[in-house]
């Protein structure tokens, strides 16, 4: 009884605190401050490649840049404090990337700088993508703000299914002349003024199908046959597949989008895979895509193009572009091109405003991966990757950690359809597949695809908030609790 | 649900990872042959950003630069290449046009433009120290010496378009490879696509074909100089014992159907059963005919082939025309054969390869123009290692064929003793003439040609010469070949 006398009569302490989790706000912060000295220092490295000087727009550039990131930040402490710490960072350090390789472009040849005037890049491209880069953080703060709990959405499920429907179905049914840019009929064109509503309706889509298969999973997952081992679906639930089946091919047919329509089918097959864990669902739709695809090229000479020049990007024939004006382009001179880039940039790369991405035509929307491999090299090129695998890893880990059934599904969609995205584009461009033109999510130069992203990722970290958030603590005063003893 | 997820996940990093793999394909293993592929801006606006890497003759053991890159204010690109000394070397180096390039410049591009994978770790240096990209120096062993004074040869020799090649026996080393009439690859420096054409269509409207590298890449017949192959095989299938067994040269030697092979200008071989010396200084047709027969075509050929000739694979690295012996089943063509007439033909460098052989004491070392290549960190990167390409006849053959080589210019009535005597030439030389008769029913100006290898004790230099239209082999072709051996090794 020598031990510890002081603590014998000590009153009891009441054990240590349930350790808070922690939002992690400040991680992000010190991520987010890394993520703009990148792009600051990215900035920095084009105007000394270019012209030897630091550009003269840095402090404007790089000073709005921080501040809308800080701007998203304060947003994300006030309305998601326990949301993902690295979403925000990697969604800011790739815009900020994008905007530095379109400044970079848009300078190619002007001011006395080297290179070729890229014509479809105007003279301030790149202070517009910072003003879209700034409606696209305003959305992501308004999701938020908006959107408090992910379930909120599921009241909308059938809205948002035939808002994003009509998104899609708009640039079919108007005139080529309100809705054609390069043969992609995708766009709606006023005034001037253009959006690519298929980026949008990607994300209603998501939330459509989301609350379509948490009320239907059930039965989808368990009626039916079984058929060499493989559960086969009854006849009348495969309605809505073939529904969004024929929904992909008519985008595919109408507006000459193979990329589109292989984005929506990809994410219908896979939220319906997780919904009902059926691996027979993932069956037929793949199979029904490659065979639409497999009869669309047969069919559509310009989905068959895309095979031929897939399989011989350097055929004489393949390779044709009006060398003056850079248009009439067949479509293999701007793949062969790009993988020129490619490979001028090796493993290293040329430097920031050293190679010579402007002999791709239109390399500053969907080649825009192709200028990064060829300044920035493999191993920059790999960083890209990298950055946008984390951010899908950071999605799905959201998916995995969240309880209520419907963002579980929203947010693996969300996440799997940025990662089927940048795979089918940058698949495509470096010909690992078929070339179809869809936008590199934050790096390609337009405002639809990049408000687009900042909602996606909104919606991403709100799903992230809610699978973080605490629990809320028991009250563990039994004095307060009154036990109530019924019959 | 989550095991669903966790699929997808996985799916997902199945996505990744092919796209990780494909990049590195593309941007690391693809580069080099994209980099290659006709119509790549890329590379083609990239060649004159940067310093191209020269070329120098380092067979006099200096570094005579003959092509550089230099900096120039105007044009499209900034640098800009020049031959210091003109058409002289220019069968050697060939040109660097914007729109393409020949000799050397086309064979060591990757070198020169500094594209090789082994240069690249410098390239790499040279980027994070922010030093301009250079490409490497080519060093050939062309001596500058022997070069020049085979061009001027061939310049001051009337306008007959002839060439020259020089090799070090010992080695293969080409020490001269002259063609003429020849061009000046400066014109082709022009960075003007309008001026290149315009030059270029000048040159290939020339009928004299400036542009054809006669050294390398137009054939001849031998004549009378296939003779030291007919006596290698004499000598190797012990047909004939040594130098002073005598052979049959009658005057006239029935070769069937009613023809009959003569020596030229019917001269009388000796007592019409001389020691095959003899023979050989007199350059007897009919003896060489008759031993032409006896030997077969097969085994003609295949002594041929040993020396060098029917080689279509050979590379110096530029591309060399295979020099042609036909197998021949006919007597009267066998016995053309064997006195290098009628279907033989051959290349200015194979004549200088039948006294590499000889002289290098029956071992044919493979003919090579780059010593070495050297990084601009003056590392060498690529040297050259002198390698046999063939083992035609032994030592004690090729002694024999030295004792008779060495007769053709000291003994007075040899062929070439009045243009290549020792006193002439201050120097004892070995050789062997050769006329060759051509054109439709030789109607044509005879072809000269001398093979010839110096000092006869102590080989350091074999020349071939064939000059077109030239005439008798030793009067035309003989003198051209002295004043390279001379100016090589320095004598009067």
């Amino acid at each position: 009884m020598t031990g510890f006398p002081a603590a014998l009569g000590a009153p009891a302490v009441s054990s240590a605190p349930v350790p808070m989790p922690r939002g992690r706000r400040r991680t992000e912060l010190l991520m987010l401050a890394f993520a703009v000295l990148v792009v600051a220092m990215a900035d920095a490295f084009t105007g000394l490649g270019l012209d030897g000087k630091v550009p003269s727009n840095l402090a404007v550039y790089c000073g709005g840049f921080a501040a809308v990131m800080l701007g998203a930040h304060l947003a994300v402490r006030k309305f998601a404090p326990w949301a993902d710490p690295l979403m925000l960072p990697l969604a800011g350090l790739l815009n900020g990337l994008g905007l530095v390789m379109i400044y970079r472009l848009q300078e190619s040849g002007r001011h006395g700088n080297p290179g070729i005037v890229i014509s479809t890049l105007t003279s301030s491209a790149a202070m517009i993508q910072l003003m879209w880069t700034v409606v696209g953080v305003a959305v992501f703060v308004a999701v938020l703000v908006l959107i408090r709990e992910p379930r909120v959405l599921q009241r909308y499920t059938y809205t948002l299914g035939a808002v994003g429907l009509v998104l899609l179905a708009i640039p079919a049914l108007l005139p080529s002349s309100m809705s054609a840019v390069q043969g992609a009929k995708v766009w709606i064109i006023v005034g001037g003024f253009s959006i690519q509503p298929g980026e949008f309706a990607k994300l209603a889509l998501a939330v459509f199908f989301a609350g379509y298969l948490v009320a239907k999973r059930d039965v989808l997952a368990l009626a039916g046959r079984r058929f060499l081992g493989i559960d086969l679906p009854r006849g009348r639930d495969l309605g809505p597949v073939l529904i969004a089946w024929g929904a992909s091919l008519l985008i595919l047919v109408f507006e000459t989008d193979i990329g589109q329509s292989a984005l929506f089918f990809g994410l219908f097959v896979a939220m319906i895979y997780v919904a009902t864990q059926r691996t027979s669902w993932l069956l037929i739709g793949i199979l029904l895509f490659v065979g639409g695809a497999y009869i669309a090229s047969t069919l559509f000479s310009h989905v068959g193009s895309r095979f031929a020049v897939w399989l011989h990007p350097f055929t004489a024939a393949n390779v044709f572009c009006n060398p003056a004006t850079q248009t009439h382009c067949v479509p293999s001179y701007q793949l062969a091109q790009g993988l020129y880039g490619l490979g001028f940039g090796g493993i290293f790369g040329t430097g920031l405003g050293h190679g010579q991405p402007y002999l791709t035509p239109l390399v500053q929307s969907d080649f825009i991966i192709t200028a990064f491999g060829e300044e920035l090299g493999l191993t920059g090129l790999m960083v890209v990757l990298l950055l946008f695998g984390l951010l899908v890893q950071r999605g799905l880990r959201a998916a995995i950690a969240v309880k209520d059934p419907f963002a579980k599904l929203l947010a693996g969609g969300l996440a799997f359809v940025l990662a089927l995205q940048v795979f089918v584009i940058v698949g495509g461009v470096t010909r690992l597949i078929p070339l179809t033109g869809i936008t590199t999510p934050f790096l390609s130069q337009g405002g639809s695809s990049l408000v687009a992203s900042w909602a996606l990722i909104a919606l991403l970290m709100r799903i992230s908030n809610s699978a973080r958030k605490p629990a809320p603590q028991p009250i563990q005063d039994e004095g307060m609790t009154q036990v109530v003893r019924a019959g | 649900m989550n095991r669903a997820l966790l699929r997808l996940s996985l799916a997902c990093l199945v996505m990744f990872a092919l796209l990780l793999i494909n990049i590195n394909y593309v941007q690391a293993f693809e580069a080099t042959s994209l980099a290659g592929k006709p119509g790549n801006g890329r590379t083609f606006n990239e060649q004159f950003q940067y310093q191209r890497g020269s070329i120098v003759a380092a067979g006099d053991g200096g570094n005579t630069k003959i092509a550089a890159s230099r900096l120039v204010k105007n044009g499209n690109g900034t640098y800009q290449r020049y031959y210091p000394a003109g058409p002289v070397y220019a069968p050697v180096t060939g040109y660097d046009s914007i729109f393409s390039a020949t000799g050397i410049e086309a064979a060591e591009n990757k070198w020169l433009s500094g594209t090789d994978p082994r240069l690249q770790v410098h390239n790499l240096i040279s980027l994070i120290t922010g030093k301009p990209k250079l490409g490497a120096t080519v060093s050939l062993t062309i001596s500058p010496r022997a070069q020049q004074a085979a061009y001027q040869a061939l310049a001051s020799d009337g306008g007959h378009q002839a060439a020259v090649v020089a090799m070090d026996p010992r080695t293969g080393a080409i020490l001269a490879l002259a063609s003429y009439p020849t061009f000046n690859p400066n014109d082709y420096a022009t960075l003007s696509g309008t001026t290149l054409n315009k030059v270029d269509a000048r040159y290939r409207a020339n009928p004299a074909q400036p542009l054809l590298n006669r050294a390398l890449n137009a054939t001849y017949a031998p004549g009378s100089s296939f003779k030291i192959v007919t006596s290698s095989a004499a000598f190797s299938t012990h047909l004939v014992a040594n130098p002073n067994t005598p052979v049959a040269a009658p005057n006239t030697l029935p070769i069937g159907s009613g023809h009959v092979l003569i020596n030229d200008n019917n001269e009388v071989c000796g007592n019409l059963n001389p020691p095959i010396i003899q023979a050989f200084w007199l350059s007897c047709n009919t003896a060489f005919g008759k031993l032409g027969i006896r030997l077969s075509g097969a085994v003609l050929r295949q002594y041929a082939d040993a020396f060098g000739v029917n080689n279509p694979n050979l590379k110096i690295p530029l591309p060399v025309s295979p020099s042609v012996v036909p197998l021949e089943t006919d007597p009267a063509f066998t016995a053309f054969t064997a006195i290098g007439q009628f279907n033989d033909q051959v290349t200015p460098l194979q004549e200088a390869m039948f006294s590499a052989a000889i002289a290098n004491h029956g071992t044919l070392m493979t003919p090579h123009l780059v010593q070495s290549v050297t990084a601009p960190d003056l590392q060498v990167i690529d040297a050259a290692a002198p390698a046999p390409l063939s083992h035609p006849v032994t030592p004690t053959v090729a002694s024999y064929l030295t004792q008779m080589m060495v007769q053709v210019t000291q003994n007075p009535a040899g062929t070439a003793y009045a243009t290549a005597n020792p006193s002439v030439a201050g120097v004892q030389i070995a050789g062997k003439t050769g006329t060759a008769q051509n054109g439709v029913n030789n109607g044509n100006l005879d072809d000269a040609v001398f093979t010839c290898f110096a000092p006869a004790a102590n080989p350091k230099i074999a020349v071939g010469v064939i000059v077109k239209g030239g005439g008798f082999g030793a009067d035309a072709a003989a003198p051209i070949a002295v004043k390279v051996i001379q100016a090589y090794l320095k004598v009067k």
